[in-house]
């Protein structure tokens, strides 16, 4: 493409759109057609974990994974008949089998890859899932503890994960879509929401943009939810996950869409907006006045988080005014042994915390603990005693660190962390306006994101004051009668008790 | 594609662009205090006190001095002389001898006001003797001199032994054409530095000075207030053998300006302020916890203090400043045209003003 | 990126107090003490029912249009080649009136921080930043404005720090006694209500649900009690002859404010009014914008947005001392208060005709 012709694009309209070339469309249809035993062993060819028995004393053949399925069912419903059963038996399973007769070899080859035996009997074939692969106990939730509430969470198992939420919603109007994703992995996708709550239109989208998805392999939900983003270019996530049931069963009938990938522990809810990532389930388990505080905390810490370490190095290199007197000799007798101008040192000790983070994240819990030792009092210490940062900066790191933990959601308070290093950067250039425009580039931003087409900042952008309520306070049970508008629900009333 | 160019522009941008603007915290040496003093010819001297906090050198502060003939041509030998970058932003003293003062501020504050970064909470006092080596002087048992004064001012002027005076009340005044600005005037006493009274500004020029005693009824007539001690001899004159006196702290007072026109007479002004206070040290015959002793006591206090009130007034006005802000008082109540066509500064001393201070107590302490 | 949601009126009232606020209001307090002398900051209740009145004559346009554009209003009437150069002036006129508000703002800045760094380093990330927000449209535009009113409606609290030093008896009992008026100067105080015009072009963003022109009185006087309340708080604060004598008193009202953590608040807090400058800004360039639309149909949003702002950047050039800048931020709001009036009163010309001729046709 010559230059003029790069110019040409950039400046002007496209008349009419193009037509969409669909290059999904035209596949070879080989797979549709009826099961054969010779073309399903040919597809397993060189899988050398595939069981395949035959028993031509009843013209029967089985095919399936040994480590996918429940031996104890296996044998029960299908080797025993055919071991030790006479005709009459093996008759009688094969009419069991009936409904799970299958007309595709398609179908027959994935439902044997899920866990499925598939049975041939001359020409027919029949698919019956055993499926019980080996399976983690259920277990707390590491990344989100809470004090009071439920605290199992879910596993990688999907069937267990679904069970955990069908338990807690006896509803036959929590309705399951089930999807599948990733050309190699064919990893199910759950969407779930309840009728008559919902809004349609969410689930539609999140179900298109799914559906949408061409890719080898979906590994984990975190991975799937950034293929289904509304802005890939954002920092911020677009989904909240969770791993918590009781969270996610809050999400469903607030009105919101879930959708879970079989191998992953957490589950994504959409739509979702920037300050739901600052309540947690606990804020609900706890009385109300004690639920709004923290979540106000919550919000304090995201103020320190991202403008402490800003502010100290924007302070003490344009805008010394603005020490008080008291305070303007502790930090020049502290800083003036430091030989580098504040930005250095200020990036220089975040640099140091997010490692620290890091490899305590990485280490066993054990060794993650020395290691905090060693990082927090080691270096912290040493760091102003060999002069190479002044202390009251590492109160700054230190607070600026501490508070971004409080946020709730990790994914969250992530971006949160890498927000404050351009923050820094920019109070080292431009001091306090530096640290407004930074400000400023957030917000632009954040008001233009959406989370699958409704705002980002929802009570706030579009302006929702009954929202507020349960944003930024938790206010009592009883003034919770709505659910949010985001979820533009059909149904709006949540609570009818009458005190 | 549109929004990745956006961010590349934006991060170039940055890097490209340097501030250049630094004032990097222990490179610059901020000005605590300044002192200001008249020399011969016309030109003035300036002293400045620089706090260091460099905990490899035993220095508490440096100190700079030098003669021109403005506060900014000296600024510029100062600079010559340090290390560090020279910067206002934390000036909280400017202290001016009296000399200067009688000569007029105009300048100096003048100079002053127009910098953006000296704080409009500047204390403002005068000096009597030399400012310089007020400012200069160590004082073995406080603090490095110039937070010594700060701290000093400071808490002298919550108990109201000394008004409030920062650069924004001290304009202000000036620019009000019914109050004229005032000042607290301190000293050095040997060991420590004391107040020494308030001084009387007639625009910015220092014309009197109302003695440090009669300092608290000076800012009782001046505005309301709160917080504040204060001790009286309740002896007449001609009975000293008897031993009568009295001290109040918490006191609250409160400040009513009633103005009266009368036809071909002079403005006659009534400024009513109630005192309450509660009774810390009595020694007397008098018996607090009796309604009507108190109440004798109460009356003796309040005339006590009436006196000393209408004896300050006339102080103020023989020395024509209205530094208790009556014009204000008086514009309020006449039309525009009227307080226009009067030049209050001639018709001030000509005000027959009239004090009345009431004193109650609050409560009497511990014992009956 | 631009959505086919309609302006709500909770964001259009909003979006034109940020409009209407900005630079203007720093400087307020003075002209209004200059130009009315005592009890001066009465008269801004005046000013803020002018505005109103101009805004209802907006409100007929909307009405007899029936809430066309008003491009679709002129070009239905009046040839195109005819109208290029009007659009074009009045682009430039927009185009100029926001980027010299921006100067300003960077100006005023920098005689408290970064006095020798050049203005045009603050002017060219300002401008990006515009040129950001031009690019989300004009709805995405007033949701962010939004965000930015909560961001600085905690300013109010502020002046709660100044009730020890008020006094009302600072204000005098005079009315308008003691001041000098001069048309040019009351020009100015007006100027700082300007920005509720920008409602001409925002007809065709809006439904009935926006209820456009309550949604842009009530922003007004909202605006009008803003600026109501500080220049009380100032008048009572400062003597008359001291405010006059001061550049920007609310500036150095703010450098009063000292908390035990930190002082001199208006290092920060003039940081903060960069939200409302930024949308005084944003909004002119829009318009702008709007009108090069108009002209360049076949040219893409975003390359007329980056002309626009890439020309803008190259005449801030121009200017280079504050008090240039602020003639030529005179002169623009005094055409600008013209084109205010001026252009619904055209506009209301041209349908009057449009409506006379289309009668006949309906009978």
């Amino acid at each position: 493409m010559t230059l003029s012709q790069v110019l040409r694009q950039m400046m002007i309209k496209e008349s009419g759109s193009n037509p969409n070339n669909d290059s999904s469309a035209n596949l070879p249809d080989q797979d549709n057609q009826p099961p054969t035993l010779a073309h399903t062993l040919e597809e397993f060819k060189d899988c050398s974990d595939v069981t395949h028995e035959s028993f031509p004393e009843h013209q029967v053949e089985l095919i399936y994974f040994d480590q996918l399925v429940d031996k104890e069912k296996l044998s029960r419903h299908i080797l025993s008949p055919l071991l030790t059963g006479t005709e009459q038996e093996v008759s009688k399973m094969l009419l069991h089998l009936q409904p799970f007769h299958t007309n595709s070899s398609k179908d027959l080859i994935l439902n044997i890859l899920a866990g499925g035996v598939g049975v041939f009997h001359g020409p027919n074939a029949f698919v019956f899932n055993v499926y019980s692969p080996e399976n983690r106990s259920i277990s707390q939730s590491e990344t989100e503890t809470v004090i009071t509430g439920p605290h199992d969470a879910f596993t990688e198992q999907i069937n267990t994960s679904l069970a955990m939420i069908r338990a807690r919603l006896r509803s036959s109007h929590l309705k399951v879509i089930k999807l599948s994703v990733g050309e190699v992995s064919k990893t199910e996708v759950y969407l779930l929401y309840i009728k008559d709550i919902v809004n349609m239109r969410f689930v539609d989208e999140a179900k298109k943009r799914i559906e949408k998805i061409e890719v080898d392999a979906i590994l984990d939900t975190n991975m799937i939810i950034q293929y289904m983003d509304d802005n890939k270019y954002s920092i911020f996530p677009q989904f909240l996950t969770s791993e918590r049931p009781d969270a996610i069963v809050s999400k469903l009938v607030a009105g919101r869409v879930v959708g879970m990938v079989d191998g992953s522990p957490s589950a994504f809810t959409a739509p979702t907006s920037f300050f739901e990532f600052f309540s947690s389930s606990d804020d609900y388990y706890q009385r109300w006045i004690l639920g709004s505080a923290i979540r106000l905390l919550r919000f304090i810490a995201f103020i320190i988080t991202i403008s402490f370490t800003a502010m100290y190095v924007s302070v003490t290199t344009f805008h010394y005014e603005m020490i008080p007197e008291n305070l303007i000799l502790t930090l020049t007798e502290s800083r003036s042994r430091v030989p580098f101008p504040p930005l250095y040192e200020a990036l220089l000790m975040e640099v140091t915390i997010e490692l620290l983070r890091e490899a305590g994240a990485r280490l066993p819990t054990k060794i993650g603990q020395t290691i905090g030792i060693v990082g927090g009092i080691v270096i912290g210490q040493a760091a102003v005693q060999a002069g190479l940062t002044s202390n009251i900066l590492i109160i700054a790191v230190a607070s600026s660190a501490i508070a971004s933990f409080v946020i709730p959601s990790y994914v969250m308070s992530a971006s949160i962390r890498l927000i404050r290093f351009g923050l820094i950067l920019l109070a080292g250039l431009f001091g306090n306006l530096g640290i407004l425009f930074g400000i400023t580039a957030i917000v632009i931003h954040l008001s233009s994101l959406t989370s699958l087409g409704s705002s980002y900042l929802n009570p706030v952008a579009p302006f929702e004051p009954k929202d507020w309520k349960d944003i930024f306070i938790r206010a009592p049970f009883s003034s919770l009668r709505a659910r949010p508008t985001q979820s533009d629900s059909p149904n709006k009333v949540r609570n009818k008790t009458r005190r | 594609m549109n929004r990745m160019l956006l961010f590349l522009l934006t991060l170039v941008t940055l890097i490209v662009l340097p501030g250049c603007d630094y004032r990097i915290l222990e490179r610059i040496g901020f000005t605590y205090a300044g002192s200001y003093d008249l020399v011969e010819d016309n030109q003035i001297e300036v002293g400045i006190s620089i706090p260091r906090a460099d905990p490899t050198i035993k220095l508490v502060r440096e100190l700079h001095s030098a003669i021109g003939k403005s506060s900014k041509d000296v600024r510029l030998k100062f600079a010559q002389q340090t290390d560090l970058l020279l910067v206002n932003g934390q000036i909280r003293v400017l202290l001016y001898s009296e000399a200067l003062a009688r000569k007029s501020l105009s300048d100096q504050i003048k100079g002053i006001v127009r910098d953006t970064s000296i704080s409009p909470l500047v204390k403002i006092a005068i000096v009597n003797g030399n400012a310089k080596e007020l400012l200069f002087k160590n004082y073995k048992q406080h603090l490095s001199t110039d937070k010594y004064i700060n701290r000093l001012l400071e808490k002298e002027s919550t108990n109201h032994q000394i008004p409030r005076t920062t650069l924004y009340e001290f304009e202000r005044d000036y620019y009000d054409d019914g109050v004229d600005p005032v000042a607290p005037v301190i000293k050095d006493d040997g060991e420590n530095i004391t107040t020494d009274g308030i001084a009387l500004f007639r625009d910015y020029d220092f014309v009197g000075k109302i003695n440090s005693k009669d300092a608290l009824v000076f800012c009782i007539l001046r505005g309301n207030f709160k917080k504040g001690s204060m001790s009286l001899d309740l002896n007449s004159k001609n009975d000293d053998n008897a031993q009568n006196y009295i001290m109040f702290t918490s006191m609250i007072s409160s400040k009513k300006v009633y103005v009266e026109h009368k036809a071909n007479e002079p403005i006659h002004v009534v400024i009513k302020a109630m005192i309450k206070g509660s009774i810390h040290e009595y020694i007397g015959d008098l018996k607090l916890s009796d309604d009507a002793q108190r109440h004798q006591i109460e009356n003796k206090v309040s005339q006590l203090l009436s006196e000393r009130a209408n004896r300050i007034m006339k102080q103020l006005q023989e020395k024509k400043v209205d530094s208790l802000g009556i014009g204000m008082h008086v514009r309020n109540s006449m039309s525009y045209k009227d307080w226009k066509g009067m030049n209050w500064r001639e018709v001030y001393p000509e005000v027959k003003v009239d004090c009345q201070l009431h004193f109650k107590a609050k409560d009497y302490g511990k014992a009956r | 990126m631009e959505t086919s949601e309609k302006l709500s009126p909770f964001h259009t009232t909003i979006f034109i107090y940020m409009i209407q606020t900005g630079v203007m209001g720093l400087i307020l307090p003075q002209l209004l003490a200059e130009n009315f002398g005592t009890n001066g900051w009465i008269t801004l209740f005046g000013f803020g029912i002018l505005a109103t009145l101009n805004i209802l004559l907006i409100g007929v346009v909307y009405k007899l249009g029936q809430g066309k554009s008003i491009f679709r209003i002129l070009e239905q009437s009046i040839p195109k080649f005819m109208l290029v150069p009007v659009y074009l002036a009045l682009a430039l006129v927009w185009a100029l009136l926001g980027c010299m508000a921006g100067k300003e703002y960077i100006l005023i800045f920098q005689m408290y921080a970064f006095p020798t760094t050049s203005p045009m380093e603050f002017n060219l990330i300002l401008d990006i930043l515009v040129f950001w927000l031009l690019t989300m449209g004009l709805y995405n535009i007033a949701k962010a404005s939004t965000v930015f009113f909560w961001l600085i409606v905690w300013f109010v609290l502020l002046l709660f720090f100044f009730y020890a030093d008020f006094s009302w008896s600072r204000m005098t009992p005079f009315l308008f006694k003691g001041g000098k008026l001069s048309l040019l100067e009351s020009l100015d105080i007006y100027s700082s209500f300007v920005g509720y015009e920008t409602i001409l072009l925002m007809f065709a963003y809006t439904n009935q649900k926006t209820k456009l022109i309550k949604s842009a009185m009530l922003g007004n006087s909202i605006t009008t009690l803003t600026y109501l309340y500080l220049a009380l708080i100032t008048f009572g604060v400062y003597s008359l002859e001291q405010l006059k004598s001061k550049a920007f008193p609310l500036l150095e009202m703010l450098a009063y404010i000292r908390f035990p953590f930190v002082e001199r608040m208006e290092n920060l807090l003039f940081g903060f009014i960069l939200f409302t400058v930024l949308f005084s800004v944003v909004t002119y360039e829009w318009c702008a914008l709007e009108m090069l639309k108009q002209v360049f149909p076949r040219l893409k949003v975003n390359f007329l947005a980056f002309m626009l702002m890439l020309s803008c950047f190259v005449i801030a050039y121009i200017p280079d001392t504050l008090n240039e800048v602020g003639d030529w931020l005179s002169t623009l709001s005094l055409i600008e208060c013209g084109i205010a009036v001026g252009l619904p009163l055209v506009l209301i010309v041209v349908l009057l005709f449009q409506n006379i001729g289309s009668r006949p046709a309906h009978e």
